[in-house]
């Protein structure tokens, strides 16, 4: 019976993605397969990740390489860095480099170049590029209690660059010419300067625009799964956001949060609604984490 | 007064941030106190929604709750903390402290430097700075190196389906 079901469901899907343009035109050229509804089941010897990150592509980010990808969220990562620099305390960037490195095991994309960053700005945010950058502010940070909080988060920020939801937003905004620009990286090789410059504007326009709420809700749900899959307890993202949900909306280091993200509390809501009742299973008292107080003191400012 | 172990002090040291004080928070719908966190322990006590209580301690989908006498533990989703915004507009909802007359969450405390924070205008402004990206890129860790850290964080790969 099962069989069956899977053999039909291979061959609609198959019949599918024919119908697709594009489709059956050569595979993405990035390895690694991103987190998405299906991944991980095969079904007979058909991945179907695979097959819904083709037709993914075939609405048009197919003709990015991983390699491409990686030069554009690099532009955009310094182009972010101009904005707010890096933390310079070495243990504290260690520490959310381990932490992050170690979820992005789980993430569907293992092997990207994952950075990740502090960054000096009070603002409360998280800012992921594509090819896997991942930013905190200090302002969030400073709001964060505990490494189950700081996985709820990086795990957000890892399921955008996963579901590729900023370079699609990216390459909508951007123009044809600067995408031809992309041609000669195709094969190796660094950006020219006036296209990783337009590629960083494009880029820190969207963060300034935000994505939509559906990409917001989907990066809290997946992110939450690459926690739990890594062995945290996975309402650390919920935690966080009860938190935020209690600064005011007129505080102006949760501006572009709150303008480019549904509320704390709208997220809280639909993570509510997604979490299944045995997620509670999951989450076994670790006091092994009660490391995270020895990097990041808790600090009376904000407490 | 009796002396408490090293080991605890060390361990209560740890969770500081979280045992020194019960945060104010509100039941946003009517809850079960349970005697332990799970759904099949005693209930102790109901509370109506909107009851003002301390949030005492937090365990995964749990958070120890206290209202007057009674202490137990209901589910992290039904409560908010106090001074919480409930709303679902984008910035201009309604706090329900403001609501409520509560005072603001300790925890949301606003931090302020005079700096000017990541705004619109700010990013638009951004000049590229390659040198910060390459220093971030020496913060990199190995993947054998956050394995070495996950397993002395008592942190164990899962099985976890994506949410439906």
């Amino acid at each position: 019976m099962q069989h069956r079901r899977h053999r039909i469901a291979a061959s609609a899907a198959a019949a599918l993605l024919m119908l697709l343009p594009g489709a059956w035109l050569s595979p993405p050229a990035h390895s690694a397969e991103p987190v998405n509804p299906l991944s991980g089941f095969s079904i007979g010897g058909f991945n179907v990740g695979k097959m819904i990150d083709a037709a993914k592509d075939a609405q048009g980010l197919g003709d990015i390489s991983e390699p491409q990808e990686i030069q554009i969220g690099e532009s955009v990562a310094a182009g972010l860095l101009g904005a707010a620099p890096l933390d310079t305390n070495a243990q504290e960037e260690a520490y959310v480099n381990n932490v992050g490195r170690w979820l992005a095991i789980f993430s569907g994309r293992p092997d990207l170049p994952w950075h990740f960053g502090i960054i000096e700005t009070e603002s409360v945010n998280a800012f992921a590029t594509p090819g896997g950058n991942i930013f905190i502010t200090r302002g969030l940070m400073q709001r964060i209690h505990t490494e189950s909080e700081l996985a709820g988060v990086l795990g957000h920020e890892m399921a955008h660059v996963v579901q590729k939801h900023h370079l699609a937003d990216i390459k909508k905004h951007s123009t044809q010419g600067l995408f031809l620009d992309l041609a000669q990286i195709r094969g190796g090789g660094g950006l020219r300067g006036d296209a990783a410059r337009a590629f960083a504007r494009v880029g820190l326009e969207t963060y300034a625009r935000g994505l939509s709420r559906e990409d917001e809700l989907e990066a809290d749900a997946i992110g939450v799964v690459i926690a739990a899959r890594a062995g945290y307890e996975p309402y650390g993202l919920a935690s966080v956001l009860q938190t935020l949900a209690t600064v005011p909306s007129s505080d102006a280091d949760m501006a572009l949060l709150l303008k480019t993200h549904p509320s704390p509390n709208d997220r809280l809501v639909a993570l509510e609604q997604k979490l299944p009742p045995w997620f509670d299973t999951l989450a076994k008292p670790n006091p092994a984490l009660a490391r995270f107080n020895q990097t990041f003191k808790p600090s009376s400012a904000s407490n | 007064m009796r002396r408490l172990p090293a080991a605890f002090v060390i361990i209560a040291a740890a969770f500081a941030p979280w045992l020194a004080y019960a945060e104010p928070a509100i039941t946003i719908k009517a809850v079960d106190l349970k005697a332990q966190a799970a759904s099949d322990a005693k209930t102790v006590a109901s509370l109506p929604a909107n009851t003002s209580v301390d949030l005492v301690e937090r365990q995964g989908a749990w958070v120890q709750l206290r209202s007057g006498n009674d202490v137990g533990w209901g589910k992290l989703f039904d409560v908010r903390l106090a001074g919480a915004n409930t709303g679902s507009t984008k910035g201009g909802a309604k706090s329900l402290g403001d609501v409520l007359g509560l005072a603001s969450g300790q925890r949301g405390a606003s931090v302020t430097t005079g700096v000017r924070g990541l705004d619109g205008e700010t990013l638009a402004r951004a000049q590229p700075n390659p040198q910060e990206f390459a220093k971030l890129v020496t913060f990199q860790v190995t993947k054998e190196q956050a394995q070495t850290f996950a397993a002395a964080g008592n942190l164990a790969p899962r099985e976890v389906e994506l949410l439906k």
